[in-house]
């Protein structure tokens, strides 16, 4: 008992003379402030009225609640009223729940839509005005697309539409995909087709035998027994287009060529793996002669004789290729020699000739082999052959190469026989030395500048789309004569410059004045880009330093859009979607 | 033809009797009724300022309407929140919609 009792008048012994030094501290804090201040001693009264005030209660001691004024014990958990009294716990909890409510009326709501605002820009969707009424629609349908019986009468635009929404919001299933099949269509496409079975697919031709074009993208489990339905059931089929049919064999693709012969006029095939060799773009070229677009991508399987099979097709108007392997000069330009000349689309990706590290090349350019270093020479010969072949482009790509040079690129763009190109894509044409970033400064490698300067000599007068991203050899002074503001690219929409770090913002700012009709610029890893005013209904992606600090979505009219005004309405009105051309 | 012809209201109407007077700033926000209202053309509906929509009915139109005045009120506004639809009036507004090119 009696130990108790010295404990407790020790405590508040402590107690007292922690509330003394406290008040000491005080004082003279309050001291120094009245030296500072000179004047005034409220503060140190209010300190002193602070200090003199009834302690508060400890818990387990009654007290009288700040609010109701009712009698309550004291708990840990009371809280404290708005004049510093406690309260009671109801007062308490209702005076916790207004807390909670205004904390979240201060709490900005910008954030949650944040990341949609993001992806959206990326997209090149505008978040300006509302969405068209067939978005909407489109939208809402594929949140409910297992609720739906039929289409009915849908016109064929809004089908593809909603095939891709489908497809996007992976919604297309087996159940969803039946109410695409009509019987009296021409064209079906499946953009995202990677959850359909192997009996779906039979469905397309069952319901469909008149079907014309089909595009199928991701079709996983289209298998042999499809593809010989699809032979037997299909023939008026002239466009095909399969992505990742890797379940269909060599024999059943020659099968198929063979069956749809002359009448095939467009083959896409894309990510094939483990079927579709050289035998089968033989075979292609031997009995689908009025083929007039090809397009074979990422087929692991195919190499030198699949380029000399295409160079015997004489109709084609559109070619895109990206092989794996590498493949001679002289090849390539025997291909370009046999059809360029017809050729309205022309893309190749990654077309390298890299002697010393593939051994198929030993088989065709023995002489070369002699001499490995050589390969890794400039060389500008496939250039120059497209400069004399090829007349009636349209649309050009030549991109991921570190073999043709600056000067090779002038030449095929300054007196080139062909009409000014609509698209043109040169991106990651560049040196790939680590040593050496820069790349060799007498001799640049990739489109540079002279290059760069010709092309929209050249076709500056009709480009809609443009794609320089990587073209790291580009140099400042270029970018400011190609895009001085005074120069006028009227039909050009969209740019593309990521990772061309000299672009800065006064670059940026002549493609705004110089390109009366854009919609979009990409500037990935452009640092140089910063604060820039955008336009009104111009996106500007990328930029990293221009992140927060700039409206990217343009507010601002500027004087040289006004005449624009009207038409850029119109085209608003028209879809608020900025075409996405790459 | 005279401006006077020029009303501040059009009366649209569906297939089923109903009648929608709206704002023509909102109506001429469908490419197709804004076609068969302008003056330059010479319709009936342009000097009548009356448009008959005979593959639309009213339930529809009515939800067109709204979609009218729901665009024209956030043409300029950022982060516009998408209008509601009811699942059910989806696919027949979509060929609506289609059709008044919205």
């Amino acid at each position: 008992m009696a130990a108790e009792r010295t404990r407790k008048r020790k405590r508040d012994q402590e107690a007292t003379i922690a509330k003394i030094k406290k008040g000491k501290v005080n004082k003279k804090k309050a001291a120094k402030t009245k030296k500072k201040k000179g004047g005034s001693d409220d503060e140190s009264d209010f300190e002193m009225a602070e200090m003199y005030k009834k302690a508060k209660p400890m818990p387990g001691q009654l007290a009288n609640c700040e609010l109701c004024e009712k009698r309550f014990t004291v708990t840990a958990y009371s809280k404290a009223g708005p004049d510093g009294g406690l309260l009671c716990t109801p007062c308490g909890k209702e005076i916790q729940k207004e807390a909670k409510i205004a904390e979240k009326a201060n709490k900005p709501v910008v954030r949650k839509a944040r990341r949609k605002i993001e992806s959206n820009r990326l997209d090149g969707l505008t978040t300006r005005g509302s969405k068209t009424l067939q978005q909407l629609c489109i939208e809402k349908l594929a949140k409910h697309s297992e609720d739906i019986e039929e289409f009915g009468e849908i016109p064929e635009a809004i089908l593809n539409r909603l095939s891709e929404i489908f497809g996007k919001k992976r919604a297309m299933r087996s159940s969803t995909f039946k109410l695409f099949l009509q019987p009296d269509l021409d064209n079906l496409a499946i953009h995202e087709a990677a959850y359909l079975e192997t009996e779906d697919f039979n469905q397309i031709f069952a319901v469909i035998p008149t079907i014309k074009k089909l595009i199928l993208r991701n079709c996983c489990q289209f298998k042999d027994s499809n593809m010989e339905y699809m032979i037997e059931k299909a023939k008026d089929l002239v466009d095909v287009q399969l992505l990742g049919a890797n379940l269909v064999s060599n024999d059943n693709w020659i099968n198929f060529f063979i069956a749809r012969g002359p009448e095939l006029k467009s083959l896409k095939l894309e990510w094939l793996d483990a079927a579709f060799n050289d035998q089968a773009v033989e075979a292609l070229s031997t009995f689908c002669p009025n083929l007039e677009r090809l397009k074979l991508e990422r087929c692991k399987q195919l190499g030198v004789d699949s380029i000399d099979a295409i160079a015997r097709m004489e109709h084609l108007q559109h070619l895109t290729l990206k092989l794996y392997i590498h493949i001679p000069r002289e090849r390539l330009i025997n291909l370009i020699g046999s059809v360029g000349g017809n050729l309205r689309t022309f893309c190749l990706e990654n077309f390298l000739d890299n002697t010393e590290t593939d051994e198929m090349d030993e088989d065709y350019v023995p002489n070369e082999t002699t001499e490995p270093k050589e390969a890794h020479k400039p060389d500008d010969h496939v250039l120059a052959a497209i400069n004399s072949n090829c007349t009636h482009l349209e649309k050009f790509r030549f991109s991921d190469n570190n073999e043709c040079t600056d000067a090779g690129y002038a030449n095929l763009f300054t007196g080139w026989n062909n009409p000014p190109l609509r698209y043109a894509d040169l991106s990651s044409t560049r040196d790939l030395d680590n040593t050496n970033p820069e790349g060799p400064e007498d001799l640049p490698i990739g489109l540079a500048s002279s290059g760069f300067k010709a092309l929209m000599a050249h076709s500056g007068s009709r480009i809609e789309y443009l794609d320089i991203a990587s073209c790291r050899h580009i140099n400042h002074e270029a970018l400011a004569h190609v895009f001085d503001g005074v120069k006028q690219y009227p039909h050009l929409r969209e740019i593309n410059m990521s990772f061309c770090t000299v672009a800065d913002t006064q670059t940026v700012a002549g493609i705004f004045r110089s390109c009366p009709r854009i919609k979009k610029v990409v500037t990935f890893g452009c640092f140089e880009v910063q604060e820039v005013i955008v336009p009104k209904g111009i996106v500007l992606i990328g930029a990293p330093r221009a992140h927060d600090a700039i409206e990217q979505f343009g507010d601002t009219v500027m004087d040289f859009q006004k005449e624009l005004q009207s038409e850029m309405d119109r085209d608003r009105a028209m879809g608020r979607i900025v075409p996405v051309m790459g | 033809m005279a401006d006077s012809n020029l009303t501040e209201y059009v009366t649209l109407v569906s297939n089923d009797g109903f009648e929608f007077k709206i704002l023509r700033s909102a109506a001429c926000l469908a490419g197709a009724i804004k076609n068969s209202l302008d003056p330059t053309y010479g319709f009936k509906e342009g000097s009548d300022n009356r448009v008959t929509l005979p593959t639309i009915n009213g339930v529809t139109l009515e939800k067109v309407c709204e979609y009218l005045y729901y665009n024209q009120k956030y043409a300029e506004s950022k982060d516009a929140p998408d209008m509601e639809i009811p699942p059910e009036l989806c696919l027949e507004l979509l060929i609506a919609a289609d059709y008044l090119d919205v």
